[in-house]
């Protein structure tokens, strides 16, 4: 019979105990990059020899952490999303066997597997282990560039010097982990180190856990070589024309002509030539990540009304705002999540359009995710994080001004035609002064034209 | 007292930048007026605008990076004009 099951416990800090290094997890569906995780290689502070550390089906790794029992069963992570119909995310080793595929319906998975136990995902979890996986990293190379979460580029350039050959170099990244999380986790780490993200992504893909695969620059085209095309972070349509045509691997298709592949595929021809050749390298990006501004409200009775969690939601945005660590800064990209009732935790991120520190335009985005996948439980604590900020406004201080009641409202009464007294008084006073108001308006013209210039204008503001 | 004709300033109207850029077209340097010429070190996205080919044609490749000196910018490049710009927004 299956079951679901949910663990309170947060961030595995310590070793664990008993827990066997699974022979060979199944790898999950698309272990290949995205085409933008290589797009544009980027110059600047970036380096060239890159690390790349890779921990397969990661989510899955950190619950069995948490529950060593489930090790050696048949255990499958649901997909967040819909609780209309969950369908399975990542599945052990032994759920495999049993014939359970990430993307199978849970009543299907179940039906193939009847003892399997299904795990609710726990996404506050995972960020927090890879927050901490990232800030253990930054001590070995300080630049540094996550893909996705289990998956992790160093920019090793010049560490020669200080932790000796690469071989040595990857052992001391290794050893770093071992000190932070349990040994079986980091045992099954996947590594491999080579010139350019797509170089060591390939040598972590051919790495066996614990016997890391490096390949000099020398080396590098006659290792993609033996590589299958569909190691390639291109369209997968692309890779199955490709199989279709008898091109299996990189030194087939890098002997084609590079004019046919551009004339077939594009830009993305031109760019599997240069990879598969070897040509082009894409040196690790420093990442960049502001420090998040986060506010959260515990419930004292786990609420699993929407309208109490847009209310709240609506509170931890102004919360959040009215921050002096926000101040002078738009909001570009936030993040609202929920300890949930009986453990796991339920996120939705959005990215915003524009930027902007109007409440209601940071909320509805989120209100729009949250409808469409809601926690699945009660919520205990909701928590909103601003993740990226966006450029600094100078008038902001302005529109900031508190009301008639004291209570700060973000400058959205200007914005809807709510004119605030202290705003109206600046006007007065200016108009005095000068003769004629300075302050502009922001009005709306086209806010969904794809030409910038077009979207808004500034219209003379005198109330 | 005569009412005067509101006027609309455009918003976020393309700025002239000088830009260096490597062998694949993205900005290494930039060089804003009046400024010194900083380096690109986060390239954080990229896309492409082709629009009002029945008109005067808009063709822009846009990035939106960040300067080795804390600042994030947008840029694009027309590639009708073959000119480099700043943007807001």
């Amino acid at each position: 019979m299956s079951q679901t099951r949910t663990s309170a416990q947060r961030v595995p800090t310590h070793p664990g105990r008993g827990w066997a290094l699974p022979a060979a997890l199944p790898a999950p569906r698309s272990p290949v990059p995205t085409p933008t995780d290589f797009d544009a290689p980027r110059a600047a502070a970036a380096t060239h020899t890159a690390l790349c550390l890779w921990l397969p089906t990661f989510e899955l790794r950190l619950e069995l952490v948490r529950a060593p029992e489930l090790d050696h069963t048949s255990v499958a992570l649901l997909a967040a999303g819909e609780s209309t119909r969950r369908t399975i995310w990542q599945v052990s080793e032994r759920a495999h066997e049993a014939g359970v595929r990430a993307g199978q319906g849970v009543a299907q998975a179940v039906s193939l597997c009847p003892s399997l136990t299904l795990l609710e995902p726990d996404p506050a979890h995972y960020d927090a282990a890879t927050e901490i996986l990232l800030e253990t990293l930054t001590e070995i190379s300080p630049v540094l560039e996550p893909s996705g979460r289990g998956r992790v580029f160093l920019g090793m350039d010049g560490l020669d010097r200080l932790f000796g050959p690469p071989a040595r170099q990857i052992e001391r990244a290794l050893a770093s982990l071992f000190a932070i999380f349990p040994a079986p986790l980091v045992a099954s780490i996947r590594a491999g180190m080579a010139p350019g993200r797509f170089g060591a992504w390939v040598a972590a893909t051919s790495a066996r856990p614990g016997g890391p695969v490096v390949v000099s620059e020398r080396e590098l085209p006659s290792f993609l070589g033996r590589c299958p095309v569909r190691v390639l972070p291109v369209d997968p349509r692309m890779v199955e024309r490709l199989e279709r045509l008898g091109i299996d691997t990189l030194a087939a298709l890098r002997d084609l002509p590079a004019p046919s592949l551009v004339a077939q595929f594009g830009q993305a021809g031109r760019d599997a030539h240069a990879w598969a050749s070897g040509r082009r390298i894409d040196p690790v990006r420093p990442w960049h990540r502001p420090i998040p501004l986060r506010a959260s409200l515990a419930f004292s009775n786990p609420v699993g009304q929407v309208e109490a969690l847009h209310g709240a939601l609506d509170r931890l945005i102004e919360r959040a705002l009215s921050r002096p660590a926000r101040r002078g800064r738009s909001v570009t990209a936030a993040r609202l999540g929920a300890h949930l009732e009986g453990g796991g935790s339920w996120v939705v991120e959005t990215t915003l359009r524009e930027p902007t520190a109007v409440r209601e335009r940071i909320a509805a985005p989120l209100r729009a995710k949250m409808a469409i996948a809601p926690p699945p439980r009660a919520v205990e604590t909701l928590f909103f994080e601003v993740t990226d900020f966006g450029a600094p406004s100078a008038q902001e201080s302005l529109f900031d001004r508190k009301d008639v009641s004291g209570r700060a409202n973000g400058g959205s009464g200007a914005l809807q035609g709510d004119v605030p007294p202290s705003l109206r008084e600046a006007v007065k006073e200016l108009k005095l002064r000068l003769g004629h108001s300075p302050l502009y308006r922001v009005v709306e013209l086209d806010p969904w034209s794809r030409i910038p210039e077009r979207r808004h204008a500034l219209l003379r503001f005198d109330p | 007292m005569k009412g005067r004709r509101p006027q609309l300033r455009p918003l976020g109207e393309p700025r002239p930048v000088h830009v260096r850029t490597d062998d694949q077209g993205t900005p290494e340097f930039v060089r804003l007026p009046g400024k010194t010429a900083r380096r690109v070190v986060t390239l954080r996205e990229r896309w492409r605008i082709d629009d009002e080919w029945w008109r005067q044609t808009i063709s822009r490749e846009y990035f939106a990076i960040v300067l080795d000196d804390g600042r994030v910018l947008t840029l694009y490049h027309d590639l009708v004009e073959k000119a480099w710009y700043a943007q807001k927004g």
